[in-house]
C-alpha cells in the first residue's frame, strides 16, 4: 500500500502531523501538518515514492497562512496533502529544487497571496502585471461583488 | 542597440500574445540562435480574470456559471469537477440518471474538445484541410449539447444533486448517429493524416517527454499517457458512475508528439464507447437529489475533487468555514502543469517545432490564465 | 485600319499589343486563380465557398481587390522606405517579363527568342530578390524570417529545376520554347521523361512557396512571412506576382512535359490554357492536402533527394541520347 509506505516515509522526517484521511469525504489519503521550513524534505519523501506535485497553494486565514500541498501518484490512487502554517511575517521554502512544477505554482502563491519563497529561482508575478502592487486573495484585499 | 565590432549571437524573438498559433493570448519569449531556440519562457497571465477570487465573493451556486469559463473546450468536465467537490462537501446524493447524463454529456464534450485540437494542430503544422472535416463533425455534438444544455460553448448544466433537464429520444437517437459517423470518419483523418509522411516527420522523435519528467513537472492527461503511464483519473481514480462501464487507457511509447496525437484519437475512439453503453443501459428515475437546500451551506471543512478533463486533471479544492460563500477555492487546471514543462523540451528545436510542441501539450490559455 | 496593322506589324507595336495583352491577362488570370483557388479549397474541404456575389461568387474576387484597393496603404515607421516601397514592384516586373516568351498556341507569342528558357528561368530568380528586399527592409523579425527562409529555399530549388528541364532541352537540342514543343509532335515528354515531370512540380511548387513548401510565409510559425507588414495594393502586389508565377511556372511544365498548344479538334490556346489550368490545379490539390515540412527537412530534401535525381535523370538522358 503507498498511503502505508508514505505514512511510513513521512513519521520519519518527525512532522507536526501524519495520519490517514478520509477519503469519501475529503479525497485524501494521507493527511499531515508540517512546518514550512520542512517542505523541501516531504517533497525529497514524496519525490523517492514516486509522486508528483498535484497543487500547490495557500490559504489566508485571519491568523496565519495556510500553504496546502497535494501529492498524488501515477501508479496507486494514494492523494497526501500536507498543511504548512505559515507565519505572516515569515517566508517560506521553496520545493523548486524537488519539483520544478512547484516553480510556477509558488510564483502563482507569491503573486496572489505575497507569501515569499525562499530559494525560490526566479520569484516574479505570473498571472498579474508585473508592476501590480497588490495581492488579490489575501483577505484584505476586499473587492467583493458588490464594491468591486 | 551593440557596439560595432562586438558580435552579438542570439536575439529575441516575441512569440505571441497575439500570434497564430498560441491559441489564445499566450506570450513566449524566444531566445534565438538563427532558427534554434536556446532559451523559451512562456509568459502567462493575460487572461487572467480571477476566478479564485470572484468564488470568495459569491455563493455556492453564484460561482457554478464560471465553470463554464474557465476551459471553454471542456466545460463540462469543470461543471463535474466543481459540483462534486460540492456535493461531497455537502453530502448531497446524485441520483443515477443524473450521473449517466452527466457521463453522457461530459464525455460528448471531450470529444468536441479532442476534435477541435486535431483541427487547430494540424492547422498549426500547415494541413488546413482536417481543420474543418474536424469542424464539421465538432458541430453535431454542439447541436447536440445545446439541445440539453441550452448552449454551444460555455456549458453551465449540472447543478448540485443532479442536471436541469432530462434527456429525451431525439437526443439519444442523435447520439447514436453521431457515433456511427465519428467510427466511419476515423478511417478519413488515418488516411489524411495519420499515414501522412510530411505529418510523420514533424511529429515523431519531436518534443519527447521521458517518464521521470512526467513526475517532477506533474503533467497529466494526454502528455503522460503519450509518455506511456496509464494515468486517467476515470480509471486510477473512478468517480461517478464511470467504473460501470468498460474502456480502455489508451497509451503511447515514445512520449513524443506522434504518440500524444495518437492517445487523443483514439481517446475519442473509447468515449464513443462509453457513450454507447451509457444510452444502452440509462436507467430511468429522477435527474434531481431530493431534498437540495436552497442555501448551500457546508459545514466547515475541506475538499478536493479531481475529475478527468480533456487535457488532463482538474482538481477542485474547496475550504468551506461553514458560510454560504466558499473560504477559498483553488482550481488545479491540467494546462498550467502541463505547459510548464516548456522551457525544458523546447531547448535546442526549431521555431517549427516549437510550434508543434506547443500545439501538442493542448493548451487553453484561459484555463492557465483564470 | 491599314495603319493599325501596319503598326501592329512592327516589332515595337507588336511588343505594345503583347504588353496590354499580357497585363490583361495577369489581371483576370489572378482573379480567375483566386476564385478557383477558394472554389477548390471550399470543395475539398465540404463546404460551397464563396457563393454571394455573383453566379457560385465568380465575381468575389473583384469585389475583394476594389476592398484590397480602398485600404489605407500603411508604411510602419521604422522601415527602410526606399526599399520598402521598391520591393512590390520588383517582385512584379519579372513575373511580367516572363510572359514576353511563353508561346500560347503556334502564332501566339510575343517574342519567339532562342533563349526563352533561360530568360523565364533567370527572372525567376529575381523574384527572390524582391522578397528578401520586403522582409529586410520591414525590420520585422518575422519577415527577415521569411524573406531569409524563401532567399534558401529559392536557391536550394533552382538548381534541380534547372537540371530538370535540362533533360527535355538535350532531346530538342534548344532553348527556343517554340522548338520544344514542335518536338514533342508524337508523344508528350511525359511520356519520356515521367521522373523530370514529377522533379518538376515539385521543385515548382517549392519555387512558388506554395504548401507544402510555404515556409517563407508559414502563418502558423511566422505570422505572414516577409509581407508582414504590408498592406492594402502593396500586399496585393505580391499576391498578384505569387499566383502569376504559379501560372508561369504551369505553363512551363506545359511546354516541357505537356505537348503545349498540341491537342485535337479545339484551337491551341484553348488546350493551352487548358493545360496549364490542370497543372494548377494539381498544385492547389496538394496545398489543401499536406501539412507543411520543416525547414531543415525541406532543405535536406532539395540537396540530398532531388538534386541526385535530377542529375541522375539527366545522365540517363544523355546517355539514351547517345546510344539511340
Amino acid at each position: 500500500m503507498l498511503s502505508e509506505r508514505i505514512k511510513k516515509a513521512l513519521a520519519l522526517l518527525k512532522l507536526e502531523k501524519v495520519e490517514g484521511g478520509d477519503y469519501g469525504k475529503t479525497g485524501y489519503h494521507v493527511e499531515a501538518a508540517a512546518d514550512p521550513g520542512q517542505m523541501p524534505e516531504v517533497a525529497k519523501a514524496m519525490l523517492a515514492e514516486g509522486c508528483f506535485l498535484e497543487s500547490l497553494t495557500a490559504v489566508d486565514y485571519p491568523a496565519h497562512f495556510t500553504l496546502v500541498y497535494h501529492f498524488a501518484s501515477y501508479e496507486e490512487l494514494c492523494r497526501t496533502v500536507v498543511h504548512a502554517k505559515l507565519d505572516k511575517r515569515l517566508m517560506a521554502t521553496s520545493i523548486t529544487a524537488v519539483y520544478p512544477a512547484a516553480n510556477w505554482y509558488e510564483r502563482e502563491v507569491y503573486d496572489l497571496f505575497g507569501i515569499k519563497f525562499a530559494g525560490h529561482p526566479d520569484l516574479r508575478r505570473i498571472l498579474l502585471p508585473l508592476e501590480a502592487d497588490f495581492h488579490p486573495l489575501r483577505k484584505d484585499f476586499g473587492a467583493t461583488a458588490s464594491n468591486a | 542597440m551593440h557596439e560595432p565590432g562586438q558580435e552579438e549571437k542570439t536575439y529575441v524573438l516575441n512569440f505571441g500574445p497575439q500570434h497564430p498559433s498560441t491559441h489564445g493570448v499566450l506570450r513566449v519569449e524566444l531566445q534565438m540562435e538563427g532558427e534554434f531556440i536556446t532559451k523559451a519562457a512562456p509568459d502567462i497571465g493575460y487572461g487572467h480574470r480571477g476566478h479564485e477570487h470572484m468564488a470568495e465573493n459569491r455563493n455556492y451556486q453564484q460561482f457554478l456559471p464560471n465553470m463554464g469559463r474557465v476551459d471553454y473546450l471542456h466545460a463540462l468536465a469543470y461543471n463535474q469537477g466543481y459540483c462534486m467537490a460540492v456535493e461531497k462537501l455537502t453530502g448531497l446524493e446524485v441520483p443515477e440518471r443524473a450521473e449517466f447524463i452527466r457521463v453522457i454529456t461530459a464525455e460528448l464534450n471531450r470529444i468536441a474538445s479532442h476534435l477541435l485540437w486535431v483541427g487547430a494542430y494540424l492547422l498549426d503544422l500547415g494541413a488546413f484541410t482536417p481543420f474543418l472535416y474536424c469542424f464539421d463533425d465538432r458541430e453535431n455534438i454542439l447541436d447536440l449539447l445545446d439541445r440539453v444544455t441550452g448552449s454551444r460553448l460555455t456549458y453551465c448544466y449540472y447543478r448540485f444533486g443532479g442536471v436541469p433537464k432530462d434527456i429525451d429520444d431525439e437526443f439519444m437517437a442523435g447520439c447514436r448517429a453521431f457515433i456511427t459517423r465519428l467510427r466511419g470518419r476515423f478511417k478519413d483523418y488515418d488516411d489524411l493524416v495519420t499515414k501522412n509522411i510530411i505529418f510523420i516527420k514533424r511529429t515523431r522523435d519531436i518534443g519527447v517527454i521521458s517518464k521521470e519528467q512526467c513526475v517532477r513537472y506533474g503533467l497529466t492527461g494526454p502528455m503522460v499517457r503519450g509518455s506511456g503511464i496509464p494515468y486517467d483519473i476515470r480509471k486510477s481514480e473512478p468517480y461517478s458512475v464511470y467504473p460501470r462501464f468498460d474502456f480502455e487507457i489508451p497509451i503511447g511509447e515514445r512520449g513524443d508528439i506522434m504518440d500524444r496525437y495518437l492517445v487523443r484519437i483514439r481517446e475519442m475512439a473509447q468515449s464513443l464507447r462509453i457513450i454507447e453503453q451509457a444510452l444502452d443501459k440509462l436507467p430511468d428515475g429522477p435527474i434531481m437529489a431530493e431534498k437540495v437546500p436552497k442555501r448551500i451551506k457546508p459545514a466547515a471543512g475541506e475538499v478536493y475533487q479531481a475529475v478527468e478533463t480533456a487535457r488532463g486533471e482538474f482538481g477542485c479544492y474547496i475550504v468551506s468555514e461553514g458560510d454560504i460563500k466558499p473560504y477559498r477555492i483553488k482550481l488545479r487546471v491540467p494546462s498550467f502543469g502541463n505547459l510548464s514543462i516548456l522551457p525544458e523540451i523546447a531547448v535546442d528545436t526549431l521555431v517549427a517545432d516549437l510550434v508543434a510542441i506547443l500545439g501538442s501539450i493542448d493548451v487553453v490559455v484561459p484555463e492557465i490564465d483564470r | 485600319m491599314d495603319n493599325l496593322v501596319r503598326i501592329l506589324g512592327t516589332d515595337l507595336g507588336r511588343m505594345l499589343a503583347g504588353l496590354i495583352g499580357v497585363i490583361a491577362l495577369v489581371s483576370v488570370n489572378a482573379l480567375f486563380l483566386i476564385w478557383m483557388e477558394r472554389k477548390v479549397a471550399a470543395h475539398m474541404q465540404l463546404r460551397p465557398g464563396p457563393m454571394e456575389v455573383g453566379w457560385h461568387g465568380a465575381i468575389q474576387t473583384i469585389a475583394d481587390a476594389l476592398k484590397l484597393m480602398g485600404k489605407e496603404l500603411i508604411t510602419p515607421a521604422e522601415v527602410d522606405r526606399s526599399v520598402y516601397l521598391l520591393a512590390p514592384i520588383v517582385v512584379f516586373l519579372p513575373v511580367l517579363l516572363s510572359f514576353l516568351v511563353i508561346p500560347f498556341s503556334q502564332t501566339l507569342v510575343i517574342r519567339d527568342m532562342n533563349v526563352g528558357v533561360l530568360l523565364i528561368l533567370a527572372f525567376a530568380a529575381l523574384t527572390v530578390l524582391a522578397i528578401l528586399m520586403a522582409g529586410w527592409a520591414s525590420n520585422n523579425k518575422y519577415a527577415v524570417f521569411g524573406s531569409i527562409r524563401s532567399v534558401a529555399q529559392n536557391v536550394a530549388y533552382e538548381i534541380p529545376l534547372l537540371i530538370t528541364v535540362m533533360s527535355p532541352i538535350l532531346m530538342v537540342g534548344s532553348y527556343r520554347l517554340t522548338d520544344i514543343v514542335a518536338a514533342q509532335e508524337k508523344f508528350w515528354f511525359i511520356v519520356s521523361q515521367p521522373l523530370a515531370f514529377i522533379l518538376y512540380i515539385t521543385c515548382a511548387t517549392a519555387e512558388t512557396n506554395r504548401a507544402p513548401f510555404d515556409l517563407p510565409e508559414a502563418e502558423s510559425e511566422l505570422v505572414a512571412g516577409f509581407h508582414t507588414e504590408y498592406s492594402g495594393m502593396r500586399f496585393g502586389l505580391f499576391f498578384l506576382a505569387e499566383y502569376t508565377n504559379m501560372f508561369i511556372v504551369a505553363a512551363l511544365a506545359t511546354i516541357f512535359f505537356l505537348g503545349g498548344w498540341r491537342g485535337p479538334v479545339l484551337p491551341g490556346w484553348v488546350w493551352f490554357l487548358l493545360k496549364v489550368y490542370a497543372i494548377i490545379f494539381l498544385i492547389m490539390w496538394f496545398r489543401w492536402t499536406f501539412p507543411r515540412v520543416r525547414f531543415d527537412q525541406l532543405i535536406t530534401f532539395a540537396w540530398k533527394i532531388l538534386i541526385p535525381l535530377a542529375f541522375a535523370n539527366l545522365l540517363l538522358t544523355a546517355l539514351v541520347m547517345k546510344l539511340m
